[in-house]
C-alpha cells in the first residue's frame, strides 16, 4: 500500500517536471530561438494557454504529498524554507512575465518581460534540479527528523550540507540542460519559420551535452551514495524506468534525425519520465536520507498517514487521475498543431 | 527581552493571513464572475443576441487575468502549510491533506484545462462548447471553493477524524468529514459573498460606462444584472446563510460568539449591540447602542434564551484579539446591510427605468465595488480571528503549529518579500485590468489588429 502509494506521489511530481519542464526549457532558450518580438510572441504563445494547467500539477502533488506523506512533507518544506520560498517566487515571476508581457505592444515593455521570463525559468530549473540533487543526496536529518539548511555551507557532501556543494550543483546543470533539450524539442514541433529552425539545432546540441552530464552525475551518485545501486537493482520499478529510458532514447533519436517532431517530443517526455523514475525507484523507500546518521532518515513507511487514510484516498484518487486524462486529451486536441502569431486568431492575446 | 521578534508564532500568522487575505481577492472575483459568464453565454445560445457573447469575450479577459493572478498567489498557500506550518502539518495531514489534494485533482484540473478555452477558444469551440467550457470553469472554480472550506471546517468544527497510533490526526469518515454542517453553512455563506463581490464589479463597471457614455448597450446589460444579482446576493448572504453561520458559531464555539458580540457577562435576554467599543482591560463595552434580547433570538431562536459571556470562560481559551474579532464581525454586518439597501434601491430605480438617469446612483454604484471585498475579508477575519486560540477548534492550539525548525528571521524575511511582490503585482494587475475597462467590450476586431500590428515592428 505505502509501496503504491510512493509510486502515486513520485508519479505527480515526475509529470510535473515533465510538463512544467518544457516551459523552464523553452524559457530558457527564449533569446536564443526567438530574435525579433514576433517570434518572441511565438514563443509565449507556445507555452500561454497551457501554463497554468501545466503548473497546477505541482498543486495537485503538493496536496497528495500532505495527505499521504504528512511529516515527510512538514519536515522537507520546512527544512527547505528559503529554497522553497524562491521557488514559489520565480513561479509567481513566470507567471506574471508569461501574462502580462503580451498586454502591452511596446517593445521596452516586452523587452523587460521577455528578461523577467528568461531569468524566472533558469532560476526554476537550478533550483529543482538542486532540489533533486539534495534528495538523492539526503539532508541532515536529526533525531526528531527535522532539518534546517543553509543554502551552502563547505560544498561537501557529508555531514551538515548546505542546499548547494559540488554535487547538487553538477545536478542542477544537468538539470538546466537536459530541460532546455526538453524546451528546444518542444518548440520545434510547436513553431515554424526561423524559431523552428533554430530550436531543432538547439535541440539537437542539447540532446548530445546531456550525455556526458548524464554520465558524470552518474559517476558521482555512485560516490555520494554508495548504498543506492544495490538498493535499485533489487527494485523491479528501476528495471521498469530504465526500461523506458532506452526506449524513450531510442525514439528521440530516431525522432531527431528523421525530424519527427511528435516522435522525438514523445521520447523526450519519456527520457526525463524514466530518468526521474529511475531515481525515485533506487532511493526507494528512504524519501529523505540523512547525511547525519543513515538512522535518522525518514521512510515511506514512517511518515505516511494512517491506513484508514490511505485507504479512503484510494477511492477517489483514481478517479481524479481518471478525469485528469480525460482532459490531457481534450487538450492534446485542442492545441494540437503549430502556433503562429500571423494567422492564428486563437493565439495567445 | 519580550517582543514580537522573539515571538515566531505572530510572524507566520501574520504571513498566512496576509497571503491568504490577499490570495482570496481574486478568486472571489472568479467564483462569482463565473456565473455571470455561464449565464450569459446560455443567454447567447437561447436568443442569438450578439450582446451576451460580446458582454463573454469582454469579462473573460478579466476573469483571465484574476485567474492568472489567483493560480500564482494560490500555489504558495499550499505550500505553506509545510513551510511555516509543518506541526500543523504533522498533526493534521492526514484529514486536511485529503481534501487540499483533491482540490488539486478534482477542481483545479478542471479549472485550468478549460480556462484558456473559455478565453481564447470562442471560435474553435463554436458556441456549445465555448459554454461548456464556461460551466466547466464555473464548476471547477465552486469545486475548489468547497473542498478549501471543507478544510477550514475541519479546523473550525472537526468531524469524521480519530487519532492514530502515533497521536496525529488521521480520516475515520470520508461522508462524515466531507459533509461537515459546518462546511455547508460557510460554503452557502461565502459563495453567495462571492457572488456580491461579483456582482459589484459588474455594475461598477456598467456604472462607469454609463456616466461615461459609452457601450450604452453593455452598459444597461451590466447595471441590470449586476444590480439585481447583487441584490438577490446581498439578501441571501445575510437571510439565510449568515444566520445560520452565526447559529452555528453559537452552538459550536459559544466563547467566539460572545467576543464577535462584545459580550462579557452572559445572561438570557441578550442584546445585539448595534455599535460599541469593547474595552477588554475593563471587561466590557462601552457607549453601547443595544437591541434587548436580539442576540438570544438570533443565535437561539428564542428571546429568553441565555447566552454566554466570555466571563464563562476561562481567559486562556478567549480568542486572542477580542478587538479586531469584533470590528471585524460588525463592519461586515454594517457593510452587508448597506449592501442590501444599495441594490435595493438601484433594483427598485432600475424597474421604475430611471436607474441609468440617475447620476448620483451611477457614481454610488461605481464607487461602491471595493466594498465586498473588504466584507469578504473581515467575514474571513471574523472566522479565522473567533477561532483563537485554536487552530483546530477544541484540539489543537495555533501556537503548537507553526515550523519549529524555521527561524523568526526567515519568516519575518519571506513575509517583507510577499508585501513587496504582492505590491508590484497589484500594481500590475490594476494596470492591465484598467487597460482593458478602458478597451471595453465590441473591441476584439482592434485586438486582432494590434497583434497585426506587433507582427510588423
Amino acid at each position: 500500500m505505502i509501496a503504491v502509494w510512493y509510486a502515486v506521489v513520485s508519479f505527480m511530481l515526475i509529470i510535473y517536471v515533465v510538463l512544467d519542464g518544457r516551459n523552464f526549457g523553452a524559457g530558457m532558450l527564449h533569446w536564443v530561438v526567438a530574435k525579433t518580438p514576433n517570434e518572441r510572441r511565438q514563443v509565449i504563445a507556445a507555452i500561454g494557454p497551457l501554463w497554468t494547467w501545466h503548473e497546477v500539477w505541482l498543486l495537485g502533488f503538493g496536496g497528495t504529498l500532505i495527505a499521504i506523506f504528512p511529516r515527510l512533507m512538514a519536515s522537507a518544506f520546512a527544512g527547505y524554507y528559503l529554497a522553497l520560498f524562491l521557488i514559489l517566487w520565480c513561479l509567481i515571476l513566470r507567471g506574471v512575465s508569461i501574462e502580462v508581457g503580451g498586454h502591452i505592444n511596446d517593445r521596452l515593455w516586452q523587452g523587460y518581460w521577455d528578461f523577467n521570463f528568461v531569468l524566472s525559468n533558469l532560476l526554476l530549473a537550478i533550483l529543482f534540479g538542486a532540489a533533486a540533487g539534495n534528495v538523492a543526496r539526503g539532508v541532515p536529518v536529526d533525531a526528531q527528523g527535522n532539518f534546517s539548511m543553509a543554502f551552502f555551507t563547505d560544498f561537501n557532501v557529508r555531514g551538515h550540507v548546505g542546499l548547494l556543494d559540488w554535487y547538487t550543483v553538477s545536478i542542477a546543470i544537468l538539470a538546466v540542460v537536459m530541460l532546455a533539450a526538453h524546451g528546444a524539442t518542444y518548440l520545434t514541433l510547436k513553431t515554424e519559420g526561423p524559431v523552428h529552425d533554430r530550436s531543432e539545432k538547439w535541440a539537437t546540441y542539447l540532446w548530445i551535452a546531456v550525455v556526458p552530464l548524464l554520465l558524470v552525475v552518474l559517476i558521482e551518485s555512485r560516490i555520494v551514495r554508495p548504498d543506492l545501486p544495490g538498493r535499485a537493482w533489487a527494485n523491479p520499478f528501476w528495471w521498469l524506468g530504465l526500461f523506458i529510458i532506452i526506449a524513450s532514447t531510442i525514439t528521440l533519436i530516431s525522432g531527431l534525425t528523421s525530424r519527427r517532431e511528435l516522435r522525438a517530443f514523445i521520447g523526450s517526455n519519456f527520457v526525463i519520465f524514466g530518468l526521474l523514475a529511475t531515481g525515485a525507484a533506487a532511493i526507494f523507500p528512504v524519501m529523505l536520507h540523512s547525511t547525519l546518521a543513515p538512522e535518522n532518515s525518514l521512510t515511506a513507511y514512517a511518515v505516511a498517514a494512517g491506513p484508514m487514510s490511505l485507504r479512503l484516498a484510494s477511492f477517489w484518487w483514481p478517479v481524479g487521475f481518471a478525469l485528469a486524462v480525460f482532459y490531457f486529451v481534450f487538450i492534446s486536441r485542442r492545441y494540437a498543431g503549430k502556433v503562429s502569431v500571423q494567422r492564428d486568431t486563437q493565439g495567445f492575446y | 527581552m519580550n517582543s514580537i521578534f522573539n515571538d515566531p508564532g505572530f510572524w507566520h500568522r501574520l504571513q498566512f493571513g496576509f497571503t491568504i487575505v490577499y490570495h482570496y481577492l481574486f478568486p472571489q472575483l472568479t467564483m462569482g464572475l463565473a456565473w455571470f459568464l455561464v449565464y450569459w453565454k446560455w443567454r447567447a445560445l437561447r436568443t442569438g443576441d450578439e450582446k451576451y457573447n460580446q458582454a463573454v469575450r469582454f469579462w473573460a479577459k478579466i476573469f483571465g487575468l484574476n485567474f492568472a493572478v489567483g493560480v500564482v498567489t494560490g500555489i504558495p498557500m499550499e505550500f505553506q502549510f509545510g513551510t511555516n506550518w509543518a506541526d500543523f502539518s504533522k498533526y493534521a495531514g492526514g484529514v486536511i491533506g485529503q481534501t487540499l489534494a483533491m482540490e488539486g485533482m478534482f477542481a483545479f484540473f478542471l479549472e485550468s484545462a478549460f480556462v484558456g478555452a473559455l478565453i481564447w477558444g470562442e471560435k474553435r469551440l463554436g458556441p456549445r462548447g465555448h459554454f461548456a467550457a464556461a460551466l466547466a470553469v464555473a464548476l471547477g472554480s465552486w469545486l475548489s471553493g468547497y473542498f478549501i472550506l471543507v478544510t477550514n471546517s475541519f479546523m473550525q468544527h472537526p468531524v469524521g477524524y480519530q487519532i492514530e497510533a502515533n497521536g496525529s490526526l488521521g480520516i475515520a469518515s470520508m461522508s462524515a468529514y466531507l459533509l461537515n454542517p459546518w462546511a455547508f453553512v460557510q460554503f452557502a455563506h461565502n459563495q453567495l459573498a462571492a457572488v456580491v463581490t461579483g456582482s459589484f464589479v459588474v455594475a461598477a463597471i456598467g456604472a462607469f460606462y454609463a456616466l461615461r457614455d459609452l457601450h450604452p448597450v453593455q452598459a444597461r446589460l451590466y447595471l441590470r444584472a449586476g444590480t439585481f444579482v447583487g441584490l438577490i446576493a446581498s439578501l441571501l448572504v445575510a437571510f439565510p446563510t449568515g444566520d445560520q453561520q452565526a447559529k452555528m458559531v453559537g452552538n459550536h464555539q459559544p466563547i467566539t460568539l460572545a467576543a464577535m458580540e462584545g459580550k462579557f457577562e452572559g445572561g438570557a435576554m441578550a442584546p445585539v449591540a448595534l455599535i460599541g467599543q469593547p474595552n477588554v482591560a475593563k471587561q466590557q463595552l462601552e457607549n453601547p447602542i443595544e437591541v434587548p434580547g436580539a442576540l438570544s433570538f438570533l443565535a437561539y431562536g428564542h428571546f429568553g434564551s441565555f447566552v454566554h459571556g466570555l466571563n464563562d470562560f476561562p481567559k486562556d481559551q478567549w480568542p486572542d484579539n477580542l478587538e479586531l474579532l469584533y470590528y471585524s464581525f460588525h463592519l461586515m454586518i454594517t457593510l452587508g446591510t448597506l449592501f442590501i439597501v444599495l441594490m435595493g434601491f438601484a433594483t427598485l430605480q432600475n424597474w421604475r427605468g430611471k436607474l441609468e438617469s440617475s447620476r448620483l446612483l451611477l457614481w454610488v454604484l461605481m464607487l461602491a465595488f471595493p466594498y465586498p471585498y473588504i466584507a469578504n475579508t473581515l467575514g474571513w477575519m471574523t472566522a479565522e480571528l473567533g477561532r483563537q486560540p485554536w487552530l483546530i477548534y477544541g484540539l489543537f492550539h495555533t501556537r503548537d503549529g507553526y515550523s519549529r525548525v524555521v527561524s523568526n528571521g526567515d519568516a519575518i524575511f519571506t513575509l517583507i518579500g510577499f508585501t513587496g511582490l504582492y505590491f508590484v503585482l497589484g500594481l500590475l494587475f490594476l494596470a492591465l485590468t484598467g487597460r482593458e475597462i478602458a478597451k471595453g467590450p465590441g473591441n476584439e476586431t482592434t485586438a486582432i489588429v494590434d497583434q497585426r500590428e506587433a507582427v510588423s515592428i
